[in-house]
């Protein structure tokens, strides 16, 4: 259960950004690409910065989470590309696999660890509201 | 910064704001730094509530105190102190890190307890994190390894029931195995899972009470 502080920090790196770089309008969507192999709630996330953003110049705005895919670089064979997910019948999750598939070697994570807001989506303010 | 425009009402603005999972492993990192420029050689040591974290550290502690390596240990709980009695009880040079609820511990309250922690006075340094098969996972520490400890009183489906934490750890302790028959769990089937999701992790069978299976999860871990 830790989605609230990491709600948070994208909370604040986000309000950090616009105090610098002023959008022209009001955000609605906060678009956030998340690695598979994060240990992570969809649902409590989305309601950690719902509730974490009220009273802020984001209230309002939606979280929308792209799932980002486990790459892996394996050392000792070079092979670069998608990790290997093990299904299991009543495992009910696909389980990203981090030895190479290839040679079954330890291999390293390139993609799949990230929690990281990537866009917005803004809507512009109508001219006649403008000051 | 790319912006590009949707239509009259909407923007969509792409680019980089900041990933705060990254953030961690930065100071992760400094934590690693830190550790190296002592000469310490670190642990973090994640698992179940009950599985005997706490245990098997001090074994591991005597045993690697009779190769002349100084242990120390910081001990990580949402409240109380009673893992880091148990430490100093044990001799070793301990510190307790109370989270306040917060459900694992990160790398930025590791790197105050490492400020304030005698570090020149330890060569191997075990960090007990949570008990929590879930939220430690995604928090590196800047240890050197990382080790998941479970017993076989929680059950033999742990692995399948967190597999992401196994996944991602290549030293895995199964405690308690002399209980096994008392629960009615098979170890070799918690053993067979663990292969599932990490084929070239090591699992070692322990007894943290009688030591059972300590030297080989130490060759696991390196030493």
């Amino acid at each position: 259960m830790h989605e609230y502080s990491l709600a948070q920090g994208l909370l604040g790196s986000l309000l950090d950004y616009l105090r610098e770089h002023p959008v022209p309008g009001k955000v609605k969507k906060v678009h956030v690409q998340k690695g598979e192999l994060v240990v992570l709630s969809e649902w409590a996330l989305k309601e950690a910065f719902s509730i974490l953003s009220a009273g802020t110049e984001l209230s309002g705005a939606e979280l929308v989470i792209e799932n980002i895919p486990v790459r892996v670089r394996c050392p000792s064979c070079g092979y670069e590309g998608d990790a290997r997910y093990l299904v299991e019948e009543g495992w009910h999750m696909a389980i990203p696999i981090l030895s190479c598939p290839q040679c079954s070697l330890p291999a390293e994570v390139i993609s799949g660890k990230e929690l990281a807001i990537v866009g917005l989506g803004v809507e512009e303010t109508p001219a006649e509201a403008k000051s | 910064m790319g912006l590009a425009v949707r239509s009259r009402a909407m923007h969509d603005i792409t680019g980089s704001f900041g990933d705060v999972l990254q953030r961690q492993l930065e100071l992760a990192a400094q934590n690693y730094e830190l550790l190296k420029g002592k000469g310490v050689r670190a642990i973090n040591v994640m698992g179940a509530i009950g599985s005997g974290k706490t245990e098997l550290i001090v074994c591991m502690a005597e045993k690697l105190r009779e190769r002349r390596l100084r242990v120390g240990a910081i001990a990580g709980d949402v409240a109380g102190d009673d893992d880091y009695q148990r430490f100093r009880a044990a001799g070793l040079p301990a510190l307790q890190i109370n989270t306040g609820d917060q459900c694992h511990l990160d790398a930025h309250q590791v790197g105050h307890a490492l400020e304030d922690f005698p570090l020149p006075e330890v060569d191997v340094l075990f960090i007990e994190n949570i008990g929590n098969l879930v939220c430690p996972a995604d928090f590196p520490l800047g240890t050197d390894m990382d080790l998941v400890v479970i017993s076989v009183t929680e059950g033999e489906d742990m692995v399948r029931k967190h597999p992401k934490i196994f996944a991602q750890t290549d030293v895995v302790a199964v405690n308690k195995v002399d209980l096994a028959a008392f629960v009615g769990v098979d170890p070799e089937r918690i053993a067979a899972d663990y292969r599932k999701v990490n084929p070239h992790g090591k699992l070692v069978f322990t007894v943290a009470k009688n030591g059972k299976g300590v030297e080989e999860l130490l060759s696991a871990l390196g030493f």
